[in-house]
């Protein structure tokens, strides 16, 4: 977990200091992972890259970002005791992340 | 002639206080939550002379709610007991679930203030953004009486103007007047006159507003109109003073 952290916060600091205008959320809901992206603008980016990360910076998964700017994938319990973190970087270079803490999946597994 | 000046001054010292600016207040512990922060926010409940520091008893409010993308939530039922300046008050944990714009706004109990001969009814309100996501941060409820933020009422610096335009069932009030005040909550401020505990400006023919916030913390803006209506006090028609209060918080300029 204090990997996780301090991955998170070298991650947080690079991204809020040359991408601000891309949001980035994820739930989990019926034992998936979904991912959400919008602009500032309130505009949806149709295509990028998400990548997702275990709590010891290890690359599980990359994933193209759906035109609807959501991207969708199962949640791997035994991966994801120690949170995710969900980094979405769009075609045109805008990038920023979400941090599934273990809380965050406790309760969308509960729900 | 000085027997009446005297008692004027008498009643003004006694009653100095309560003849000064109320306001409700909803506050909460950040006005921009990031995922960093957590996945709730702390809100306080309260009724004061918010610059001098001095509390009122904020009764059980007639509703507070919380709007996030259209949908209006009733918070009544989470509220907890808890004191604001020594007297009664209210709080709660609010989860944050989504991004987005979260408005929370409370009415209370119509409240008679004998020094005014007329009732007191502030409907007050706050916007928090949580998550990166500001939208919905203009969002009007349809209160009886609001102020509209027509500036992002979060992530303003100090110095920065503060406009909003006065409603009043559901029409601006061309030339409403507004008097804001400021949360001086450590009681760092002080005030070289009266006159600057609470500062009034007046809209425009458009109903809007606009202030400069001279530092930074968090500041009330209160739209007063006297409603059409009246209500009961010991059998007779007393005024009611229908008040649109908004807190706003001003972030503390970083630069040199």
């Amino acid at each position: 977990m204090r990997t996780l952290i301090i991955a998170l916060a070298v991650i947080g600091w690079a991204t809020a200091s040359v991408a601000h205008q891309l949001i980035v959320f994820a739930f989990v809901e019926d034992g998936a992972v979904i991912v959400e992206t919008k602009f500032s603008t309130g505009k949806i980016p149709i295509s990028g890259e998400v990548r997702i990360f275990d709590a010891e910076n290890t690359l599980l998964l990359t994933l193209p970002l759906e035109k609807d700017g959501t991207v969708r994938f199962p949640l791997d319990p035994d991966a994801s005791t120690q949170g995710l973190s969900i980094e979405v970087e769009t075609s045109e270079g805008h990038d920023n992340y979400w941090v599934l803490t273990p809380d965050d999946i406790e309760r969308g597994t509960e729900n | 002639m000085k027997k009446t000046f005297a008692t004027v001054l008498t009643l003004a010292a006694l009653t100095g206080t309560t003849a000064l600016a109320h306001y409700g207040m909803i506050i909460p512990s950040d006005s921009m939550i990031s995922q960093e922060d957590g996945r709730s926010v702390g809100l306080t409940l309260s009724f004061s002379h918010p610059f001098e520091g001095n509390g009122m008893v904020l009764d059980a409010p007639v509703s507070f709610s919380v709007t996030h993308e259209g949908e209006t939530t009733d918070l009544m039922g989470d509220l907890a007991d808890t004191e604001v300046m020594g007297q009664p008050a209210f709080m709660l944990d609010y989860p944050l679930e989504r991004p987005g714009t979260y408005v929370f706004a409370m009415e209370p109990q119509p409240y008679w203030e004998p020094v005014e001969d007329s009732f007191i009814i502030h409907y007050t309100k706050t916007y928090v953004s949580a998550f990166g996501d500001d939208e919905g941060w203009d969002a009007e409820l349809g209160l009886r009486t609001e102020i509209v933020p027509l500036s992002k009422p979060f992530g303003l610096w100090e110095g920065n103007v503060f406009q909003g335009v006065v409603m009043l069932d559901g029409a601006a009030v061309p030339r409403a007047e507004v008097e804001v005040e400021y949360y001086n909550e450590d009681m760092s401020a002080t005030a070289p006159s009266d006159l600057m505990i609470t500062q009034t400006i007046k809209a425009d023919a458009n109903g809007v507003f606009t202030y400069a916030a001279p530092s930074d913390g968090w500041w009330g803006f209160a739209a007063l109109n006297t409603a059409p209506e009246t209500m009961d006090y010991e059998g007779k028609d007393k005024a009611v003073e229908l008040g649109a209060v908004i807190w706003v918080n001003f972030e503390e300029w970083t630069g040199e």
